[in-house]
């Protein structure tokens, strides 16, 4: 059913105004984590509503050419490797796992800052790590657990 | 006793007045139709009049226009949903309430 | 104006209360979808004046932002559900 391409055309030229917008809202949530409600997780949850509203309004198929599961998949393992990866950087340069002030060695801004832009970078990264992640359960419960596998075309 | 503080109270008292109306509608009319051009139509208006009147009371800061943008994205976006239920309930086959059926 | 706001505030907490009414006792499922849609705009406008009560404007309109987003995208996922009569 989710499959189908809604014939709503209401539906269809509002979702394609607004997805944009929303997705630019969800960067602006995760930018502004550290300052009002938000940050990572929450971006990352609206950022995967957005496409998932493109999935109810054009359909499966067509949706899967913009966000198709191999996408997905990229797109999860980048979020985690950003994550990890400033956490083993840090370890690398001499601090603890996760101790941003130990990035001042390549950044030379200071120790302050340079934690401010380490919590920036994991928010990023969890943030498309999240949203991967709710394309993922999104098409693994509307589908049944059984995604075709050749829609990809 | 400013012009914005009367501007403010008059325009929260007409956008509560819509909500009074919408949810009135929505618990007394007999059909499902009926009920969602009660909470459709009203609702919509009762949030934007309700989000310019805090607009107007806070001035002219950003905080202003981020209200007036959530207004403009409600005004648009819930007589879509109202449109998309709509549809749905009459392709799976709700009924309309007509005087005979009554009873 | 701090007690108009409040008064403005618990007046809609009643209208939820009433909308309630039509969640629980709503003959149909999507009866029931609708009032939760209208408990939801009414939610919104609650937030707001929360933010002016406590005079953290910023954040609770951020709040307010996210949740009218995903109140559309509720009513819509649910527009579709019901059509296809409950067929994912």
């Amino acid at each position: 059913m989710l499959s189908r391409e809604s014939d709503n055309l209401i539906v269809k030229t509002v979702v394609r105004i607004f997805v944009p917008f929303i997705q630019v809202y969800a960067l602006y949530v995760i930018a502004h984590g550290h300052y009002s409600p938000g940050g990572g997780f929450q971006g990352g949850v609206i950022l995967g509503a957005s496409i998932v509203l493109l999935f109810l309004a054009y359909g499966r198929r067509q949706a899967m050419r913009r966000m198709g599961e191999g996408l997905t998949a990229f797109m999860n393992s980048t979020g985690v490797f950003i994550y990890g990866g400033i956490g083993l950087l840090c370890l690398l340069l001499g601090g603890n796992l996760l101790d941003y002030a130990s990035l001042d060695r390549i950044l030379h801004v200071g120790a302050a800052q340079s934690r401010s832009l380490g919590i920036l970078g994991v928010e990023v990264g969890v943030g498309i790590a999240v949203m991967a992640a709710m394309i993922s359960i999104f098409l693994d419960i509307s589908t049944g657990g059984d995604l075709p596998d050749d829609d990809n075309d | 006793m400013t012009i914005a503080n009367v501007l403010t109270v008059a325009l929260l008292v007409i956008g509560c007045f819509f909500f009074l109306t919408g949810t009135i509608g929505l618990v007394r009319f007999p059909d499902f139709y009926a009920r969602m051009h009660a909470t459709g139509k009203s609702d919509t208006l009762a949030v934007f009049c309700c989000l310019l009147a805090l607009a107007i009371h806070h001035g002219l800061a950003l905080d202003s226009f981020k209200l007036l943008l959530i207004a403009v994205f409600v005004y648009v976006a819930n007589p879509t949903g109202t449109h998309a239920i709509c549809r749905a309930a009459f392709r799976a086959g709700v009924k309309p309430w007509t005087r005979k059926t009554n009873k | 104006m701090h007690a108009f706001f409040l008064g403005t505030s618990l007046f809609l907490c009643l209208l939820v209360l009433v909308c309630l009414y039509r969640v629980i006792w709503g003959p149909t499922t999507i009866d029931r979808m609708v009032a939760a849609g209208a408990i939801g705009t009414k939610t919104l406008i609650i937030l707001v004046l929360m933010g002016f009560l406590y005079d953290r404007i910023a954040m609770f309109i951020d709040i307010s932002m996210v949740y009218a987003i995903l109140n559309f995208i509720g009513t819509l996922a649910f527009a579709k559900y019901f059509e296809g009569a409950g067929e994912i």
